[in-house]
């Protein structure tokens, strides 16, 4: 039987979880939100590509982000959106510090090479000691995207301005959440707000600090291909099943990109990596809708975004997991693996 | 008495922007009278990228930016396909080709409301919180009906760049950061109701350009009717030429040409050079082309002000743009200046949304995406396009079936570059020489000129090279 991509969907959509808050449950949040004023926010990027504020921007699931920003947050500083620049930027930012009650975001990894100047945040301020001061004073940190939460593409190997994490650089003295992803979805660093909002307390986090509301589950437990997935004992090593790729076997695998069925042995890490993307999906147009796509239906391998080791322990991003890799000159992650710390559970390989 | 003022960080731009500015009072106008463009942010993708498989670069490099992460997922994969010796199908270059447009479309309108119309519009009594105060507020600014009209238009913005990327997400899988662009083609495989249903958002887009995105266009411009000429910067234009119309390249829906010193020309990147005497490289990296040039930083050098280094065209300063393209092409040459630049813009975004719609009919569901070809041991290629802010290049080589070099120069780098080692200005600095400057303290016109380039910062500065050690020590 021959798997259509529209079935492929519909199975995603049966063996899906429950996507957390609902939108009617923001909606509540806001009314009671509007009567007290804002949550106040300040956001920092550093070594960024600000692909997660513009996955934020995209945001629509719980919320859009003119309600966000007109009913729900005070976004006393964001690089892209804020009407200031230069010093009255900067005042608007050191008043608000200076009052404390304000939730950081940061965005983006913080170099800190040659004490911090790989990144100002403005003249003569580093990311580095921005986010340490701007730390001290927050009620709570978000890490939006992969790069601030874990370092990702920003400290991939050779790191050459040895870019590290939120948590590296500040620790957990103050309330920390990890919302990963390259970029962050923006249902994740919404959800999580609106949850936080409503209960005033951290979300369930798992051991790399990421909302298992979210980052529960493994992207390969949700997906379409599951009943096509065949482990590592059924491939020769970094090539497509050829023995399996017949309607006898009834596994559908994919031999090259763009054919139907599991894509583990296109480098698929979908096994190794935590999200809920099978389910939500990405860019979706309605409230409390799921999009209409993700990476793997549109016939692209998961690439591992929201894990700790990606890029480099997720690559090559085309060569199957479990198979030796080494990447560049300087450190490397040596071969693909899963989520490092302990809580994890081990690569769901059923 | 000349002032010198930092202006930073300069906000509603991509990544790490200030600008130092000489401000004097001449015949009766205070202006500025000297400018210099730093670029305050480091990665280095150039080294994280040697020694990978070369198929990771086409979603490495998006990661340079999340703004326009789709340009570079083309370059990157036009570079590929040289080295690699492929071509991608007709299926995957319409369906690049579509992503790419509903990323263009996004840009611009996120680039005319979101980053740029603050300068403009006067919203108190309209919006009166963060992140819309405080503010500038200048008496030149639209107030009353206008400006609500424009608030009103801000909000509905919002909605549509949304809609625009979930509209390239239905062949692009998910944006910011597709994963469908491979060398030899894209991933996706498209259906009767995937081309359905991105026409129907396409169409909305369409609506929403011809009647409401460039009308206020016309409605700034028409109240700022001085920034025709404010802003104008060197006059040169360059446009590597984008969305290919068939799949050797040969004919692009925006081709790709020069305008220098008041003819139009053609394009050969091997004249490209980068200089380095104001950036924090060494001076032997200096006068080098990309393909062959090298990299030793030297953050503490005299002089020296930025991260970015100098692209040339024969010794020339070009800017790149929507309006260099639109120029290049024969769509718009009513002017060269701010608002020749925000008008330029939006007239493409119509014209390549009108374009979008052509590439979905000749779309041929069952039909290929993507050719496979295994990578090979050495290769080496260049891939050209054009960013929503202008001309994008790699430049790649492939060693025992890695990547053994990696070059990257983006729009902004030519846009934002500082002085060369001739001392000739780069193109925004040379566009804010001779802004008027009303009030010191509220240096709007200075935020109007710097925005109508639509910088991206993230993109700008520049990557060092393998073996080197970054050095950074920003002048403060």
């Amino acid at each position: 039987m021959d798997l259509t991509r529209r079935d492929f969907l519909k199975a995603s959509s049966a063996v899906g979880a429950a996507l957390g808050l609902t939108a009617s449950g923001v909606l509540d949040l806001q009314e009671s939100y509007a009567k007290e004023g804002g949550l106040p926010v300040i956001w920092l990027t550093g070594s960024s590509c600000t692909g997660c504020s513009v996955s934020v921007l995209n945001s629509i699931y719980y919320a859009t982000i003119d309600n966000l920003l007109i009913n729900t947050l005070d976004m006393e500083y964001h690089t892209q959106l804020s009407a200031a620049a230069g010093a009255l930027a900067v005042k608007a930012m050191e008043d608000r510090r200076k009052a404390g009650g304000y939730a950081l975001v940061v965005e983006g990894a913080i170099p800190t090479a040659d004490t911090g100047k790989g990144c100002y945040v403005w003249p003569g301020m580093t990311m580095l000691s921005a986010v340490k001061s701007y730390a001290a004073n927050a009620t709570m940190i978000i890490a939006c995207g992969t790069c601030a939460s874990f370092g990702g593409v920003a400290a991939a190997a050779p790191n050459p301005t040895a870019a590290k994490s939120v948590q590296a650089v500040v620790g957990t003295a103050k309330p920390l959440i990890n919302i990963p992803g390259c970029p962050v979805h923006p249902d994740w660093i919404v959800g999580t707000i609106a949850s936080y909002l409503s209960t005033k307390k951290l979300p369930t986090l798992d051991s790399n600090r990421r909302p298992t509301a979210y980052y529960g589950a493994t992207v390969h437990s949700a997906c379409g291909w599951r009943t096509q997935y065949v482990g590592p004992s059924h491939h020769s090593k970094g090539k497509p099943c050829t023995t399996c790729h017949s309607s006898n076997m009834g596994h559908i695998i994919a031999g090259v990109l763009g054919d139907s069925g599991c894509m583990y042995g296109l480098g698929c890490k979908g096994p190794l990596t935590y999200a809920d993307c099978p389910n939500r999906r990405w860019n979706s147009g309605t409230a409390n809708t799921p999009g209409m796509h993700w990476c793997v239906s549109a016939y692209a391998p998961c690439n591992g975004c929201t894990q700790p080791n990606f890029p480099d322990g997720m690559s090559p991003f085309y060569a199957m997991s479990g198979t030796a890799t080494t990447n560049t000159g300087g450190t490397t992650s040596g071969t693909t693996s899963g989520g490092t710390t302990s809580g994890d559970r081990e690569r769901d390989d059923d | 008495m000349a002032t010198v003022m930092k202006l930073g960080p300069v906000t509603r731009v991509e990544g790490h922007l200030e600008v130092e500015l000489t401000i004097d009072t001449v015949n009766g106008v205070q202006q500025v009278v000297d400018a210099k463009s730093v670029g305050a942010m480091f990665r280095g993708f150039e080294k994280i990228l040697v020694g990978r498989d070369p198929r990771d670069a086409t979603h490495l490099t998006q990661r340079i930016c999340g703004v326009c992460p789709v340009s570079h997922g083309m370059a990157s994969s036009l570079a590929l396909e040289q080295a690699f010796g492929v071509t991608a199908p007709t299926n995957g270059r319409l369906i690049r080709n579509l992503v790419l447009g509903a990323n263009y479309i996004q840009s611009h309108i996120l680039h005319f409301y979101h980053l740029n119309a603050a300068d403009y519009i006067n919203t108190t009594g309209i919006l009166d919180m963060s992140p819309w105060t405080p503010r500038y507020t200048t008496p030149d600014m639209v107030t009353g009906a206008t400006a609500s009209a424009l608030v009103t238009n801000y909000v509905a913005a919002l909605a549509m760049r949304r809609r625009a990327h979930q509209m390239g997400a239905i062949m692009g899988g998910k944006l910011p950061h597709t994963p469908v662009f491979v060398v030899g083609g894209a991933t996706d495989k498209v259906t009767a109701d995937q081309i359905t249903q991105f026409r129907t958002i396409l169409t909305d887009l369409r609506t929403f350009i011809n009647n409401t995105y460039i009308k206020d266009v016309q409605t700034v411009a028409s109240a700022f009717a001085q920034y025709d000429t404010i802003g104008k910067g060197p006059g040169n234009f360059l446009s590597y030429g984008v969305f290919d119309q068939d799949n050797a390249g040969t004919t692009k829906l925006l081709k790709r040409g020069r305008y220098t010193g008041g003819s139009f020309q053609t394009v050969d990147v091997a004249q490209i050079k980068e200089y380095v005497k104001y950036s924090w490289y060494a001076a032997t990296d200096g006068n080098k082309n990309p393909a062959t040039g090298t990299t030793a930083a030297s953050a503490s050098k005299t002089g020296a002000y930025s991260w970015i280094k100098a692209p040339r065209y024969i010794d020339a300063v070009h800017e790149a743009g929507p309006l260099a393209r639109m120029y290049v092409n024969g769509d718009y040459r009513a002017g060269i200046g701010v608002n020749h630049r925000l008008m330029a813009r939006a007239l493409e975004a119509k014209k390549v949304a009108d374009a979008m719609d052509g590439w979905l009919n000749q779309l041929v569901v069952g039909q290929a995406s993507y050719t496979y070809k295994a990578v090979p041991a050495t290769g080496s290629g260049i891939g050209l396009t054009e960013a929503p802010r202008g001309a994008l290049g790699h430049w790649m080589g492939i060693g025992s079936s890695r990547i053994n070099r990696y070059q990257i120069i983006t729009p902004t780098a030519w846009n934002a570059s500082p002085r060369d080692d001739a001392g000739r200005l780069g193109a925004i600095e040379q566009a804010l020489v001779g802004t008027p400057v009303k009030d010191i303290n509220q240096p709007v016109e200075v935020l109007r000129v710097i925005h109508s380039f639509d910088p991206c910062l993230s993109c700008s500065v520049h990557m060092a090279r393998p073996g080197e050690k970054a050095e950074l020590i920003i002048n403060a």
